[in-house]
């Protein structure tokens, strides 16, 4: 069993929107933190504030006060350029409408993250293969997503998340725009990948992939409760 | 898997847009590339028409129109001068005048009649058929060099015989026509289109003249020696006859580049400038269009941890695919437009027919790829500064909620 | 130089002497043959040659000044903008023609008195120029008599229109092929939108005429705004041309009919653009339309 590090903290955060109609605290003081293998589900009403944590905690946003710490880097004292290369390669993103490039092939989508941090074309070719089979879609590598079911979507999505095996995978309603039954073959997967020993946050309202998690925090109003 | 191969496949998976864009991008930059060969078209060609008789030198009475200018008085004793300066190799004189031919069963065609004393392959034609004009006048009393198209609507062949008469503008005339033979056939270099031009000796212009003894010429054209140059004759004739008007070619070109081309210059720069703004504009609101309608997806990917630059390089690669895809039509269609474009133009009165407005240049292909090629970085760059300073997280959420 | 290639650029200037005026033969008579002959002087001359009105010039026909005379500057006018010419410098001056037959005469000429380049004539109904013109040359052979409206197929401006026509034709190509392309995109753009339309039930043909009428909208406030965008393009040409070559002349006008045109063009365009890129994703099957 591999020793529990700390991979990602978020120290009393908050997050204030300026808005036309006034200023509005989507984060008020959050603290949070994800270590190795962590399985990390949080649930809450519309609105409260579950994405605008989870865009924080995967680098792609900053605080407007507190601080995110990703291994052991204080993120708003990194470059843009500096929090790109994280997202890069220590957290995967898994979104809930999938965004796969339209004009790219279930492989070339998973290779994209991989040429973009520069893994040779072979060595590309083969982690794609792995993934693709990982995934259960061997037999779509080729296929285009306009060729692909919602669910076999999220799955390349989510075999792109992996392409650069990160240490996070960071999933923002995974089984949103998917039925039950493709739901439940996805929280699957997150179990298998969590099992493999990737760390997990994952913000849903599907009460199954909730339950699947280790640790379960509801959001409301801004501000965490257990 | 580089950004021009990903800005390849977004222009392939968009195919119909793209080759609208394409095609568009082609019709402008033809225009473009037209306008290019305009600014310099007509010059060259003018330039290439005035040397190609192999003189380098004019000799003129006066500046002005030809139809208000004054004949240049004591010619043949100003072309002796002139022959024996050091700078000079040969020298010609030349008078025009209208005349009507006539000959057997057709009406009446008016021509321009050139009387010369150039001949040869220093002659103002190309000749086609028979001989030249004889060096020695008193061979021949008339012979004629006539027009191609003449030769041709008439069946005249050399050996044939015409009757020709002087009209001489501004006086009553009564001269009986003379009977001429056709030596030779030609193309006339600054023939036009509407009239037809024919040559003859200097004693046969004053056979068709009446015979009176003229010693004028309207222009005497000077083929300067190598070793010295048009400049170093230029400079001997004027001092030589300072009340004479003495051009090189150079100079009448550049005469004719500041006044006769002026309009053509000007027309040029300004759709040339109008294209070029045009091209721009068209393919960066294409491209800010198509790169809005992806916000979502360049989010994500930016979300994925794909750098800025690779995005702006994609962004970049696609502007240049459409221009550049877009570019490589223009050409031949460039082409097409221009020969197009060369006829309308030539239709004026009084062009020469074998004068161009659409001229090829090498530079202006090098300057219509460099406009181009600056026209697509600046078209991208809207949408580029667009993607660098797109905020993740909300873009994300507005996709998600929109 | 020969002489056909000028006369292409120059072919209208046969006669364009700068000498008008009436011969003013008892004006001359009571004139003192001290004072100063009256002048008038192109606002181009008066600024090369700092001449104002009042001051006194001198006018000779050779440069050594053996027949000079002095002339009184009276006024100072701007020249008739001749587009055959608008490159020249108007350095020019008028005055009247008795003055002038005594600056140039040739004392060994008689008739160098009573010699004029041209002779304007303004007929009672302009239409009889061509038959005045042929009865005069048929009176008195050797005179070239010529109406000054050109017949169009010696007209050079004509050919120019014909040229502008081409180049417009060809713009409207490209921009035609632009307008699709952002068309077939904005129509991408609704494309679940008009999934969704459809899957309630509105039928292609409602959701074509709303298209047709934003397209209509659309290309009208387009065309309008294309239209002033050419009235701002229109000072900004002529005002540069204008200063670039010291004239009045009017290099391009922007008439309401022109502008009405391009309207009438644009229009009609926009809207079959708009219609024709919505056809394409109308005529598709409902739910590729909403498959994401």
């Amino acid at each position: 069993m591999m020793p529990r590090a700390t991979i990602v903290e978020a120290r009393g955060v908050s997050r204030v929107f300026p808005m036309s109609a006034g200023p509005v605290n989507a984060l008020r003081n959050v603290s949070l933190s994800i270590g190795t293998a962590d399985y990390v589900a949080i649930t809450g009403p519309s609105g409260c504030g579950k994405s605008t944590l989870l865009h924080l905690i995967g680098c792609v946003d900053t605080p407007t006060s507190g601080a995110i710490v990703f291994e052991n880097r204080n993120v708003a004292s990194l470059s843009e350029a500096e929090r790109s290369r994280i997202r890069l390669m220590r957290i995967g993103f898994v979104f809930q409408r999938f965004f796969l490039l339209p004009m790219l092939t279930a492989r070339e989508n998973i290779e994209l993250p991989q040429a973009e941090a520069r893994v040779a074309a072979a060595a590309r070719r083969a982690r794609c293969d792995a993934l693709l089979e990982y995934v259960g879609l061997a037999d779509r590598a080729d296929h285009l997503p306009s060729q692909l079911s919602g669910g076999e979507m999220q799955r390349v999505a989510i075999a792109r998340a992996l392409a650069n095996q990160p240490a996070l995978l960071v999933a923002d309603e995974p089984t949103g725009e998917l039925d039950e039954e493709t739901g439940a073959h996805v929280a699957d997967l997150f179990d298998r990948v969590h099992a493999d020993g990737m760390a997990i946050l994952v913000v849903t309202h599907n009460p199954v992939l909730a339950s699947r998690a280790s640790r379960r925090l509801t959001m409301k109003s801004g501000s965490l409760t257990s | 898997m580089t950004s021009a191969w990903l800005a390849w496949r977004t222009t392939t998976r968009y195919r119909a847009r793209s080759a609208l864009a394409m095609i568009g991008v082609a019709v402008i930059s033809a225009l473009l590339f037209d306008m290019l060969l305009l600014s310099h078209g007509l010059v060259d060609s003018f330039a290439d028409l005035l040397e190609h008789a192999g003189y380098d030198v004019r000799v003129l009475s006066t500046e002005g129109v030809p139809l208000l200018r004054a004949p240049i008085p004591q010619a043949a004793e100003l072309a002796v001068a002139v022959g024996q300066l050091p700078e000079v190799e040969s020298v010609a004189r030349v008078r025009f005048e209208r005349a009507v031919v006539t000959t057997q069963g057709r009406p009446d065609v008016d021509v321009a009649l050139l009387g010369t004393t150039a001949t040869g392959t220093h002659a103002a034609w190309t000749l086609l058929k028979g001989a030249e004009l004889p060096n020695d006048p008193s061979l021949e009393r008339c012979p004629l060099i006539v027009a191609q198209r003449l030769a041709t609507a008439w069946a005249l062949v050399p050996g044939s015989t015409v009757s020709i008469r002087a009209t001489l503008p501004g006086r009553q005339s009564a001269l009986p026509a003379v009977g001429c033979r056709v030596v030779g056939t030609a193309d006339f270099l600054f023939a036009s289109a509407d009239e037809y031009d024919v040559a003859t000796t200097m004693q046969g212009l004053r056979e068709v003249k009446g015979g009176a003894a003229d010693d004028e010429a309207d222009l005497v054209l000077v083929a300067s020696r190598p070793q010295a140059g048009p400049a170093a004759a230029v400079r001997a004739i004027a001092k030589l006859r300072p009340d004479l008007r003495v051009y090189s070619n150079e100079d009448v070109v550049a005469q004719f580049n500041r006044n006769g081309f002026a309009y053509f210059r000007q027309v040029s720069v300004v759709l040339s400038s109008m294209t070029v703004v045009f091209a721009f504009l068209l393919v960066g609101t294409l491209l800010t269009v198509s790169t809005n309608q992806r916000l979502g997806e360049i989010a994500a990917l930016r979300a994925l941890g794909i750098g800025r630059p690779r995005i702006a390089s994609m962004l970049l690669y696609e502007s240049a695919l459409l221009v550049g895809g877009g570019g490589v039509l223009a050409l031949p269609l460039g082409g097409m437009l221009a020969f197009g474009l060369d006829r309308i133009l030539r239709q004026m009165p009084g062009v020469p027919e074998r004068l161009h407005f659409f001229v090829f240049a090498p530079g202006a292909l090098v300057l219509h790829l460099a406009l181009l090629a600056a026209t697509a970085i600046i078209a991208a760059s809207y949408p580029i500064w667009l993607t660098a300073r797109l905020p993740i997280a909300p873009t994300l959420r507005h996709e998600v909620v929109g | 130089m020969t002489a056909r290639l000028v006369r292409f650029a120059f072919v209208f200037l046969v006669g364009a002497a700068t000498i008008t005026g009436v011969v003013r033969a008892a004006a001359a008579a009571t004139r003192s043959s001290a004072e100063p002959v009256p002048i008038l002087i192109s606002r181009q001359l008066s600024t090369r040659a700092h001449v104002a009105v009042g001051d006194v010039v001198t006018l000779a026909t050779d440069p050594t000044g053996t027949t000079a005379r002095t002339f009184r500057v009276a006024a100072i006018y701007e020249p008739t903008p001749d587009p055959m010419r608008f490159t020249a410098e108007r350095l020019e001056a008028r005055v009247h023609l008795h003055d002038l037959v005594e600056l140039t005469a040739d004392a060994a000429v008689p008739a160098s008195a009573d010699a004029v380049d041209t002779i304007n004539v303004r007929l009672i109904d302009p239409a009889d120029a061509g038959q005045f013109a042929s009865d005069l040359t048929a009176r008195m052979p050797g005179l070239t008599v010529r109406p000054t409206s050109r017949p169009p197929e010696g007209d050079p401006f004509a050919v120019l229109d014909r040229f502008h026509l081409a180049i417009a034709i060809v713009t409207v190509v490209g921009s035609t092929a632009f307008l699709l392309a952002l068309m077939v995109i904005r129509a991408e753009e609704r494309r679940e939108t008009i999934g969704a339309l459809r899957l309630l039930g509105i039928s292609r043909r409602s959701l074509l005429i709303e298209v047709a009428i934003e397209g209509v909208l659309i290309a009208a406030a387009g065309a309008v705004f294309g239209a002033l965008v050419a009235f701002g393009a229109e000072r900004i040409v002529n005002r540069v041309f204008q200063t670039r070559y010291d004239t009045t002349l009017v290099f391009v006008r922007v008439t309401a009919s022109i502008a009405l045109r391009s309207i009438a063009i644009a229009v009609p365009l926009g809207i079959v653009a708009g219609v024709g890129a919505s056809w394409t994703l109308l005529r598709r099957d409902i739910l590729t339309l909403v498959r994401r």
